[in-house]
């Protein structure tokens, strides 16, 4: 079968029915309390919610309280000429003690110093190139902050700036870290490490990010090579605290080839320093086909967990990928790696029933 | 949205997603097969303003509701009785539509109503429409009225992928659940109706075996593979892009009585256009052989100009496919799509299911 269209679920059942069940008088109070409500209209999840429910949602612009003993936190503000806190985001209310903020549903990535993050080039200018890395502005990544090619830490010449399109092209992907925050929340990136610096021999999947719901979250451990089934090698796995993921075949770290060309130079100390000959390769290296469907695998397995709502982190991505590669060998059929719909479904309840 | 927008993949995501969809059979980044689609989910009936109306979405949030209204228009170029009336049987025959009876408009978030991709897309799925001529027919009260049907397509989301298919099911969906209120009055005089909803018939009777409205699929080839409803990042390396428009045929008892009982339907092409994949414009890859800054030795041999020159295929290096989809390629994609029991088929048995109201 190659297309399933399904009808859509109820909006939130657990959720409707437990507000049903709490106290049904107040459904019928708030459907004649003044709300417009056009004949034939669908009920919205919203015209349930009620002003002491734990769980709510609240739209930008929506009052939230117009009493005067709640403080206003993130994501409210106070309206100028009365002094009811109005929410200014999508998102459910958290209270702390006096305090009401309303967590964004959906956030755009907000860049904090020491975060692992993928971003994508989108400008390159004269000393600088300007990264999309989720967030509400372009990152920054200056030419000094990169390791230039040359194995030794060199100063950079014009001649460094005049070529800068052959280190990073608009369109490269990168891994990186937030070296500086600006007063208005832009970032700068630097590359500076042998394990930050140009991505290839992979798939790129974008997820939303640290901000709301679910989505990458920060862990003990952004970037991890783990070993594939069905004998297709270690597989890294970056995935960016931004919720930009990369996936890629493992190939052995430059830090081989360089103790076998160096040694009698690069001690530990300076290796850091040294740069990694094929860190601006746009060249990819032989994939096998095993390879490549564990790749696939695992992004279906990335896909399905933001679908259903989960968390994605090194434990989660691990164990639905072993769940995935089960999955896959007690059904039978070609289309074993695909992970969408009904059997991201099965994978999700899988991975939460545990 | 535009499938020649300029697409923002780097030369070796780029290389690895051609790579991977050019084996057989291919690996999709989504592990799909060829010719699956993405899960939908679909409803009619949503909009209580309007004649008929659908909402489509994916499961990555991609979202279209298309809303039908109709409207008693005046049919211009009827001057007067200046003839008599020929009986019944005449007026069957003058039954004729005209195109400018459907307005179609879609619109996309981020992208104004003029814009030529928007149009492109308007145009396509109203050519598929029109193209048999029947539909117009429908719309036709008598010689001197006819309905006007406005068909607006919106995306509500931001276009994650080429939106054409995903619009066209949208639309399929909404002209089936379109009803047209029952008319009461009879030959030329002002048309009068029954205002009971209730018993408005449907513009596309239900049950019998009339014709459907038209499906357009999105078909894109790598080298030969065939894929269907590609993404965004497939199409960034398609060598061709296909948008296929199909209706079913009629099955008059003089088109059936040859073929007896053949499984799946006979179907119509209605159209084909050609889609500008934006593989064509997206930066070559640099082999690591003439790379600047690759290698040990890279600040010694420094090349003083930038600027890369594209050389020979090298394994693992992307490079635009250049020059014209092949002839048989093409045909190929369209046999593929019209195949009896083949993914069209398939298509419009799913759409068959989705429950109208």
């Amino acid at each position: 079968m190659p297309i399933t269209i399904t009808a859509p679920k109820a909006v939130r059942p657990s959720y409707a029915a437990a507000d049903n069940a709490s106290d049904d008088s107040d459904s019928d109070a708030s459907s004649d309390n003044g709300a417009a409500d056009l004949e034939g209209d669908i009920p919205m999840a919203s015209s349930r919610r009620k002003e002491d429910k734990s769980y709510s949602i609240v739209t930008p612009g929506e009052v939230i309280t117009d009493d005067p003993q709640w403080m206003r936190g993130h994501g409210t503000f106070v309206s100028p000429s009365t002094s009811a806190i109005v929410s200014s985001v999508a998102g459910t209310i958290t209270r702390t003690n006096k305090l009401l903020s309303v967590r964004p549903l959906r956030a755009r990535y907000t860049p904090e110093v020491g975060d692992l993050v993928v971003g994508r080039i989108v400008e390159v200018q004269a000393k600088r190139w300007r990264v999309d890395v989720g967030a509400s502005q372009l990152a920054s990544l200056p030419l000094s902050a990169i390791n230039l090619p040359g194995g030794i830490l060199r100063k950079r010449t014009e001649t460094d700036e005049l070529q800068i399109r052959t280190f990073f092209a608009e369109g490269d992907l990168l891994v990186a870290e937030v070296q500086q925050l600006f007063s208005d929340g832009g970032a700068v990136l630097h590359t500076r490490s042998l394990k930050y610096g140009k991505l290839r021999n992979g798939v790129f999947v974008a997820v939303s990010g640290m901000g709301g719901g679910s989505g990458v979250v920060r862990s003990r451990r952004q970037v991890w090579t783990m070993e594939a089934a069905n004998g297709a090698g270690p597989l890294d796995i970056v995935l960016g605290v931004n919720g930009f993921v990369w996936i890629s075949k493992h190939v052995e770290t430059p830090e081989a080839l360089i103790a076998e060309t160096k040694s009698a130079t690069t001690g530990i100390t300076n290796l850091e320093e040294s740069v990694s000959t094929t860190m601006y390769s746009s060249q990819n290296d032989r994939i096998g086909v095993e390879t490549m469907r564990e790749i696939s695998r695992i992004r279906g397995v990335v896909t399905a967990l933001v679908e259903n709502g989960l968390r994605v982190d090194e434990d989660m991505l691990v164990r639905g990928y072993h769940e995935a590669v089960e999955m896959a060998m007690l059904g039978e059929g070609p289309d074993d790696i695909y992970l969408g719909g009904e059997r991201g479904e099965q994978l999700a309840a899988a991975l939460t029933g545990v | 949205m535009a499938p020649n927008q300029h697409v923002l993949l780097s030369p070796a995501e780029l290389a690895y997603l051609h790579e991977a969809l050019s084996l057989t059979p291919p690996i999709r980044p989504d592990g799909r097969a060829p010719t699956q689609f993405r899960p939908l989910v679909a409803e009619t009936e949503i909009l209580p303003g309007t004649n008929g109306s659908a909402r489509i979405c994916f499961a990555d949030g991609t979202e279209a509701i298309v809303g039908v209204k109709a409207e008693v228009e005046r049919t211009r170029g009827y001057h007067g009785d200046d003839e008599e009336e020929g009986g019944e049987e005449k007026r069957e025959q003058e039954r004729e539509g005209q195109d400018e009876w459907v307005e179609l408009t879609v619109e996309i978030p981020g992208y104004r109503e003029d814009d030529a991709s928007t149009a492109f897309l308007a145009a396509m799925l109203s050519e598929a429409l029109l193209a048999d001529g029947g539909f117009a027919k429908k719309l036709w009260i008598n010689r001197r009225f006819h309905w006007k049907l406005f068909l607006d397509i919106i995306l509500i989301s931001p276009p994650l992928s080429y939106p054409l298919p995903l619009l066209s099911l949208t639309t399929h969906l909404a002209l089936l659940s379109t009803r047209l209120p029952r008319l009461k009055s009879e030959g030329d005089e002002d048309p009068f109706f029954d205002d009971d909803w209730a018993a408005a018939p449907y513009l596309y009777p239900q049950g019998t075996a009339t014709t459907r409205p038209p499906i357009t699929l999105l078909v894109m080839a790598v080298g030969r593979n065939i894929i269907f409803d590609p993404t965004k990042e497939e199409l960034a390396v398609a060598d061709v892009v296909l948008a296929v428009s199909v209706g079913e045929a009629a099955t008059d008892a003089s088109s059936t009585k040859g073929k007896g009982k053949a499984p799946g339907r006979s179907l119509r092409l209605l159209s084909v256009r050609t889609v500008d994949p934006p593989s064509r414009v997206t930066p070559p890859g640099v082999p690591n052989a003439t790379n600047s800054a690759y290698g040990i030795a890279a600040s010694a041999q420094k090349q003083p100009e930038a600027r890369t020159v594209e050389a020979q295929a090298v394994e693992g290096v992307w490079r635009a496919p250049r020059g014209g989809a092949k002839p048989a390629v093409m045909a190929a994609l369209v046999q593929k799509v019209l195949e009896r029991g083949g993914v069209a088929d398939e298509v419009l048995d799913a759409l068959d299911a989705v429950e109208l109201g």
